[in-house]
């Protein structure tokens, strides 16, 4: 345990699980798809060129041993959790956030050089609190769309829902994280001052 | 009028922009209602933020 990347490899975890719990959608088939991508990782870091950022190495690696998990899987597809139906009930949620005339109960505000919060640390610990917040689906499909990229086509395919419910899903989650990150980032002391 | 959207609507078709194009009539509206409400352009330029942001978080954050 030599090599300082070492630790700088464990400080991926987090965002390593997601990433595989967004594709496995079952905990401990993503603890265990990371946890061999982990090993992997640290028993070839001295491969690691530095052509591209640590995180997208690793994700390269998880990448192969999440497709292996999922061959396994399909034998024993029950185990998957499938989208709860209430999440895709848009009414109830979009109420809560609009008014009967179908105005912003809380209305998106003007936020200040936000790009300037991409550079602060602690700006993306808020980022994943605020995508921990996502009910359960939402934060899957909103990984898998934003950020690995997926088609919501391909997405709805594994999810096994159809496209409406796919974009309410997305719809709901843009919402939710957007509002988050205004409250906890960019109307909170943290971006004021700097 | 025809046509027209309020601004809860005008969210979902934003958001839904994001995931396939959109039809005329529904690109329409939603011009026509971004045009009058800051609010909602707002929530625009905080949808592409967040596509901006979840580049930045692929490729490792800070």
């Amino acid at each position: 345990m030599t090599d300082p990347r070492f630790a700088e490899i464990e400080s991926h975890r987090p965002y390593l699980l997601r990433y595989a719990l967004s594709q496995l959608r079952d905990g401990p088939l993503a603890e265990e798809a990371v946890q061999e991508a982990l090993v992997s990782a640290l028993e070839s870091v001295g491969s690691f060129n530095g052509k591209s950022t640590l995180r997208t190495w690793l994700t390269s690696i998880l990448r192969f041993k999440v497709i292996d998990l999922q061959r396994r899987a399909v034998a024993e597809r029950a185990h998957l959790q499938p989208v709860d139906a209430a999440e895709t009930e848009d009414e109830a949620w979009l109420d809560a956030l609009f008014d009967e005339t179908g105005h912003w109960r809380s209305p998106p505000q003007a936020w200040s050089d936000p790009e300037a919060a991409f550079e602060q640390r602690r700006f993306w610990e808020v980022f994943e609190r605020c995508l921990d917040r996502l009910p359960q689906a939402g934060g899957r499909i909103f990984f898998q769309r934003e950020i690995v990229g997926e088609e919501t086509e391909a997405i709805c395919k594994a999810e096994r829902i159809t496209p409406s419910n796919c974009w309410v899903i997305l719809h709901r989650a843009r919402l939710a994280l957007r509002s988050c990150l205004e409250k906890s980032w960019f109307a909170s002391e943290h971006s004021l001052g700097r | 009028m025809a046509g027209s959207v309020n601004c809860r609507e005008a969210s979902r078709l934003l958001s839904l922009a994001c995931d396939r194009d959109l039809e005329a009539g529904e690109q329409q509206a939603l011009q026509y209602h971004l045009g009058r409400c800051i609010m909602c352009r707002n929530f625009e330029s905080q949808l592409k933020y967040l596509r901006r942001a979840a580049e930045r978080f692929r490729a490792g954050g800070a």
